[in-house]
């Protein structure tokens, strides 16, 4: 088989010049740029995804914070050019949806603690489909008001709308995505247990539910 | 040891299959590698190649504005190139400024040293996500080749495009930013307390909880302001409708405010610790250089992101810059402080790092100072504090961050590539940079050619009229300063062709932990792979014996133990 012997060349290669232009002898971790690492056994601790998911959560909060002072600044400065949107009913609808998904989310990481896989399976598929559920309504709402003839352009209360729900769908649609991962990968041999990447995923879901009531909020109180 | 044979071998081994291989190999191993050295060095050599554009650039704006009817040859015919009007002048400024700023001086002290430097100096063998971090790098690719190419489409595009780009290297400065911070917090060595760390590692940390803050809030803004180009909302009106020229330019010192901090303090910390391994002494208050820091860090975020805040994020509304540069004042003061306590009585090397080292604290005292005067002087009599803006903030900003740039391309040229430049041609490049950058700004500043500097494209492009004598000594000088960097270049590729081999593994003979020999060869055969031997780190990260003798420092490696056995051998 070439292909397998080539594949095994690549390795010696890497293996053996271990420094691009060839180098004296490396320092640890130092020149062996390739090379060196294949060979090290790389096991930092899981608390890397805590503090990494923790940390994005910060900088998506500050995101929606400068884009809810500039929802303020703008709607401050108006005078003529604003009209409230009137918020669709079945936004209400969706935020129970959500609200809901976060509590199957929860029970379903008190099913894995106690070690019942299956239980939690079906739970964790209920909080994804719920979190689909959730994102259709988004959708719902938006064909109503392009139904009565509310465009993102139409005039700048209906683009924060906009904005708002639709770059909340797609951070959301990010979590639908973790979800799933979690659900679907295969553990055995991750760096993490499913328990580590479950509550991982169950902060950015809390963190999704906790914004979204945040920014409805903004567009019920601020219109 | 084997390597010879091994590169020999090699190279043997490879040509059977050559085809399908060679390319395969090139990619993983440069093009598509998670390996934090390669990203580093791939970051920096972006921001070479993004420093030889831009300088080129000014260059061309320079000479125009010295010889505007310069109609014949080489130049002539390029300044005919641009398309010949104020817009194509304000978009090439515009280029010129992003380049620089974005790829340079964002992303050369932070992400190309940072990503290179910091896990080795925290003892950890990665990034905390590599993945993570090649994205990152890919994206800054893309977001440089899109500004690039925003200046060679139609305007009305172009700005959109340059904004799209803005928003593509935010996102990557934010993945960049998380990476860091969970690196450091993370991934150090055992024993390797936050004390301890090195005062460059607290800049990049500080920097990465900064970038991550302000990032988030220029994302933000890059997404109304594309929602603004292309959905057709209102968030800011106006934001496309003023002319072109005007709009650039607005929107350029509107982003490049917030770079003024993140650029700043990653060359901070690598001054200040180049500072003490050059004057061979402690950081003098060295807790108190990392609590500076952290305050340039804390006044960055609260008055640019409250002026963020309280304005909507409305580019129209340039934050005063004066007001930025004041709140630099204090911190600022503090690190100058230690810095001189540094060198109080320290026998400085007066290697070329050194030398890049003390010009970049000759020039930020100078741009510091005479910004103090200028600001008061300037804000009022002149309309806005953005004409203020050009020269001051070129020679605070601009030179000082190249200045630290290069101070640590000399100091660290040996780690990265096991050879050492030139130290000849180094102190000539010294030498003609800092006095041809001194020729350039003083003049400007003592002469107020600076209110011409950004009056306005249209003013620049017809600036005919006021071309004397001082303007011409000032473009002279200028083209003198950009050839001096030729020197760099020869020098630069002259040490990565041939330049002297460095066999020893701490050249300077400093302390930190990416200076760590390799473990015993004999220890890596039992077993014991050089990886698995994990760094223990035993002090902090500037012990230096002042009596002067050989053995003047500790490595933070070295444990107690060894330290007193090296002591009692030498009694004997």
């Amino acid at each position: 088989m070439p292909g397998t012997t080539i594949e095994q060349e690549i390795e010696i290669i890497v293996e053996d010049t271990g420094g691009g232009g060839g180098k004296p002898p490396a320092r640890d971790g130092g020149g062996d740029d390739g090379g060196g690492k294949r060979r090290r056994p790389w096991n930092p601790s899981p608390r890397r995804y805590y503090t990494g998911v923790t940390l994005g959560i910060l900088s998506i909060l500050m995101f929606f914070m400068a884009l809810a002072s500039a929802f303020i600044v703008r709607r401050g400065s108006s005078s003529n050019d604003w009209m409230p949107v009137h918020i669709p009913a079945i936004l209400w609808l969706n935020t129970a949806v959500l609200l809901f998904s976060s509590l199957t989310l929860e029970l379903a990481r008190k099913r894995l603690a106690s070690a019942d896989l299956s239980g939690f399976r079906r739970l964790w598929t209920v909080t994804t489909f719920l979190g689909l559920l959730f994102l259709t309504g988004q959708i719902l709402a938006w064909r109503q008001l392009i139904g009565q003839g509310i465009f993102v352009a139409t005039n700048p209360g209906s683009s924060f709308f906009y904005v708002f729900t639709g770059l909340h769908g797609l951070h959301l649609l990010g979590g639908v995505g973790a979800l799933m991962y979690v659900a679907l990968r295969n553990f055995e041999r991750a760096k993490l247990t499913r328990q580590v990447a479950a509550e991982i995923v169950g902060h950015y879901w809390h963190f999704m539910d906790a914004l979204w009531v945040f920014l409805l909020a903004l567009l019920y109180l601020g219109k | 040891m084997a390597y010879y044979e091994s590169d020999g071998n090699a190279g043997r081994r490879v040509r059977p299959g050559a085809w399908p291989v060679i390319p395969r190999v090139f990619a993983r191993r440069y093009l598509f590698s998670k390996d934090h050295k390669t990203i580093g060095l791939q970051y920096l050599g972006l921001a070479l190649l993004c420093v030889f554009l831009g300088m080129a650039m000014s260059l061309l704006l320079r000479v125009h504005m010295a010889w505007p009817n310069a109609g014949g040859g080489l130049l002539g015919s390029m300044m005919r190139g641009l398309g010949d009007s104020p817009e194509r002048y304000a978009a090439l400024m515009l280029l010129h400024g992003s380049l620089m700023v974005f790829f340079v001086l964002t992303a050369a002290p932070q992400a190309g040293f940072g990503n290179y430097l910091l896990p080795l100096q925290i003892g950890a063998s990665e990034m905390a996500f590599p993945g993570l971090n090649l994205a990152a790098l890919w994206m800054t690719v893309v977001s440089a080749a899109a500004m690039t190419g925003a200046f060679f489409v139609a305007p009305v595009i172009g700005v959109k495009l340059w904004v799209a780009s803005v928003a593509i290297f935010s996102l990557a400065a934010l993945l960049g930013a998380i990476n860091f911070c969970v690196t450091t917090i993370d991934l150090r060595a055992k024993g390797m307390t936050l004390p301890r760390l090195p005062v460059t590692v607290w800049a990049w940390f500080i920097n990465a909880i900064l970038s991550l803050l302000i990032f988030s809030i220029v994302l933000a803004a890059c997404a109304l302001l594309l929602a603004d180009g292309f959905l057709g909302t209102q968030f800011f009106r106006g934001a496309f409708g003023a002319s072109p020229a005007a709009n650039w330019q607005r929107l350029f010192w509107f982003f490049a405010q917030a770079e003024v901090y993140v650029a700043m303090l990653p060359c901070f910390g690598m001054i200040t610790h180049l500072l003490a391994m050059g004057a061979r002494r402690p950081v003098w208050r060295e807790r108190a250089v990392v609590l500076a820091l952290c305050a340039v860090g804390l006044l960055g975020f609260c008055i640019w992101g409250q002026h963020m805040f309280a304005t909507g994020m409305d580019p129209g509304k340039p934050l005063l810059f004066g007001v930025l540069a004041a709140s630099l004042g204090l911190p600022a003061s503090c690190l100058l402080a230690s810095w001189f306590g540094t060198l109080w009585n320290g026998r400085m090397r007066l290697e070329t790092s050194s030398l890049f080292v003390l010009g970049f604290i000759s020039l930020f005292l100078t741009g510091g100072f005479s910004g103090i005067i200028l600001a008061r002087h300037d804000i009022y009599s002149l309309r806005g504090g953005n004409d203020f803006v050009s020269g001051h903030y070129h020679l605070v900003m601009g030179v000082t961050a190249t200045f630290a740039i290069l101070a640590a391309v000399y100091f660290w040229f040996p780690r990265l590539f096991e050879r050492r430049l030139n130290e000849g041609l180094g102190k000539l490049h010294f030498w003609l940079t800092f006095a041809g950058v001194y020729c350039v700004f003083m003049p400007m500043h003592w002469m107020g050619l600076l209110e011409r500097g950004r009056a306005g494209a249209e003013l620049a492009y017809v600036g005919g009229g006021h071309a004397g004598g001082w303007s011409l000594f000032i473009s002279g000088a200028a083209l003198v300063t950009v050839a001096a960097q030729a020197i760099f270049l020869v020098n630069l590729v002259g040490g990565l062709w041939r330049g002297e081999r460095v066999y020893v593994c701490n050249p300077w003979r400093v302390t930190t932990l990416e200076w760590m020999p390799a473990t015993p060869v004999a220890e890596r055969q039992n077993g014991a792979s050089a990886a698995s031997a994990a760094v223990v780190v035993h002090r902090g990260a500037y012990e230096f014996d002042e009596s002067g003798n050989m053995d003047d420092y500790i490595p933070q490696y070295i444990s107690p133990e060894r330290v007193a056995s090296q002591h009692a051998s030498k009694m004997r």
